[in-house]
């Protein structure tokens, strides 16, 4: 597949870092500030995308092996490069991340009811999860419980997992040095206290940064679009949007359901553009939602606040949690969510 | 010094354990450290509390400090005091709320959702007019000050014409839905089957026969309140659309929506 659009320089929304930001880590940093500058005299005319489709890459990806990664929330972070990661020490980060745990719950920092010490950490890589050969291999941490009896080889139950990945991570790999992994993009699964604890170890032994990443109305409106615009041989989810409307002495939920058919028609019919997606063409698509219901309601959806899409690809929430559920188009939605994930981190 | 607050802050206090009442006084910091300390903390309670509402009646204590006071005592933590000094406004709202519940006798007004800015008009709200039916369309007020904030160099007409629409907006809504509380619906779902039919670009979807195929649905603890307050906040057109007033009417909140 080839090297993923990413024209725009400038952000797409929202505002831009204050320098104050940039005083976090010097050397990666400053890098990233010389690809800035040298990037900011060009600003393109409106942001486009291409429409994910399977990647060659992902042919070659086992079905099998990735599935556990399909119809399960995760939470999403965006975390700042690794410095000194190996991946031929993940072995030994197995051990010290266990042990870490282990110490933390003792302390009672985390203590559930009923928490079982017995666990059991392993990380690996998830072969296959990249969108170019460029981008470092996805890295897989799941901890889980020890089987109780002695006697049973096989492994427990899965009690959380994280997984980091850089699917077309260019504009974040070209900053940064050798020393330095880049997986921006952590999504997980399971309690939080675990989270926190894995996210402090790895904070503290690579020197680097999570921050949660939320996903404003702009990009679930994109992400919608996009994953309307996928082709499928058939959908096994309605296309639906969630509104928030913050101005009522109660809260208001508008579900707004279409049938993916529907979704595909209207989408198909706004279209212009063959294998790229734009800006007027989200737009569009957004507005003949809105003007649909308004002409039923009389309400102006755009005036309140987008908080959930959800289609046969994949669904999207504010907070930061996806579900994906389409595995040949899992790279693109990833790719999407690397571009926001390396955005915040800028 | 009201006559609410004083009992306010006479029941606060005989809440208080002796031997944390003098902790909890000067984190309330309202009466002097040099005053607390002429204070003789042995005598009997009553007389004890009797002294200390006298001392801040002297100080003309406000009901804010009745619900500081309050506030300190269900959450006596004294490590968090810069953190608490930082949510001050909430935790105020929430003893306000708490202090309330507590001094009024009507107690239809314990669910209050109280989020507005403007603490001294739901004072007002709720001490000077409790005799009346909560009227839910108050909760505009604050959009309505905040509208008329307007740029002064702007033109009177427009100004006027604002307040004229604001004012027809309230009519409207009033009329549909009257003044009374509205039942208590938690939810209407919609199937549409209708055609697309735009007025940004006629092209789109033009030569298509089918219908949309829509479900909408509506949530909310209070539907009905919620939609009354859609139009005054400027999310809805006035009148609303004829498919959600039916609701209180047709008692019903299911509905098929087909082409003519």
């Amino acid at each position: 597949m080839d090297s993923y659009d990413v024209s725009e320089s400038t952000p797409r929304q929202s505002t831009s870092s204050r320098p104050e930001d940039y005083f976090i880590s010097a050397t990666f940093l400053q890098k990233r500030l010389e690809s800035v500058r040298k990037q900011t005299s060009f600003i393109p005319p409106s942001p486009r995308r291409k429409i994910p489709h399977c990647s060659q890459l992902q042919e070659d990806v086992d079905p099998q092996k990735v599935a556990f990664l399909l119809h399960k929330q995760w939470t999403l972070y965006s975390l700042t490069p690794l410095y000194k990661f190996s991946y031929s020490s993940i072995k030994e980060y197995s051990r010290l991340l266990n042990a870490f745990i282990v110490a933390e719950k003792q302390k009672g920092l985390a203590v559930e009811v009923g928490e079982d010490f017995n666990i059991k950490v392993i990380f690996s890589t998830l072969l296959g999860i990249k969108g170019t050969q460029k981008d470092p291999e996805a890295l897989l941490v799941q901890i889980l419980s020890k089987s109780q009896l002695p006697s049973e080889d096989r492994e427990g139950k899965v009690l959380w997992t994280g997984w980091f990945c850089c699917i077309f991570g260019d504009s974040l790999l070209e900053t940064v040095s050798e020393d330095f992994t880049c997986l921006p993009l952590f999504l997980a699964n399971g309690a939080e206290s675990n989270t926190a604890i894995i996210g402090t170890w790895f904070q503290k032994t690579f020197d680097c940064y999570f921050s949660p990443l939320a996903i404003n109305a702009f990009n679930l409106s994109w992400m919608a679009a996009m994953w309307t615009a996928c082709k499928m041989d058939h959908y096994v989810a309605t296309t639906e949007f969630l509104w928030s409307v913050p101005c009522s002495p109660q809260s208001l939920d508008i579900s707004y359901a279409i049938h993916p058919e529907d979704a595909k028609a209207l989408w198909d019919s706004v279209h212009k553009t063959p294998g790229e997606v734009t800006q007027e063409e989200v737009d569009l698509f957004m507005d003949c939602l809105y003007s649909h219901f308004h002409r039923h309601f009389k309400i102006h959806l755009s005036a309140t606040r987008l908080v959930r899409v959800s289609t046969s690809v994949a669904s999207a929430h504010t907070d930061g949690k996806i579900k994906i559920l389409c595995h040949k188009y899992l790279i693109g939605v990833l790719a999407y969510l690397t571009e926001l994930a390396i955005f915040q981190i800028e | 010094m009201d006559e609410t607050v004083a009992e306010f802050i006479k029941r606060t206090i005989l809440k208080i354990r002796m031997n944390e009442l003098l902790t909890i006084l000067k984190a309330w910091d309202f009466l002097p450290e040099n005053q607390l300390q002429t204070i003789n903390f042995r005598q009997r309670k009553e007389s004890l509390v009797q002294h200390l509402v006298r001392l801040c009646e002297e100080k003309h204590a406000s009901l804010n400090d009745a619900a500081l006071l309050d506030i300190i005592c269900e959450d006596v933590d004294l490590f968090d005091m810069k953190q608490f000094k930082n949510s001050f406004k909430k935790i105020l709202q929430r003893a306000l709320k708490n202090a309330l519940t507590v001094a009024s006798k009507h107690h239809q007004i314990v669910k209050m959702d109280l989020r507005s800015r403007y603490l001294e008009s739901l004072k007002a709200i709720v001490f000077k007019q409790y005799n009346q039916t909560f009227e839910t369309h108050n909760s505009t007020t604050p959009l309505q000050e905040r509208n008329l904030g307007l740029d002064i160099n702007m033109d009177s007409r427009i100004i006027h014409e604002n307040i004229a629409e604001k004012e027809r907006v309230q009519q409207i809504t009033q009329k549909t839905f009257g003044d009374y509380p509205q039942p208590q619906l938690e939810f209407a779902q919609y199937k549409l089957e209708t055609k697309f039919k735009s007025d940004l670009n006629g092209s789109i979807l033009a030569e298509r026969e089918e219908p949309l195929r829509c479900l909408i649905k509506f949530s909310s603890p209070h539907l009905l309140e919620a939609l009354k307050s859609l139009a005054p906040a400027g999310i809805a057109d006035a009148p609303l659309s004829p498919l959600l007033t039916c609701i209180p009417n047709k008692r019903m909140n299911y509905f098929k929506i087909r082409d003519k």
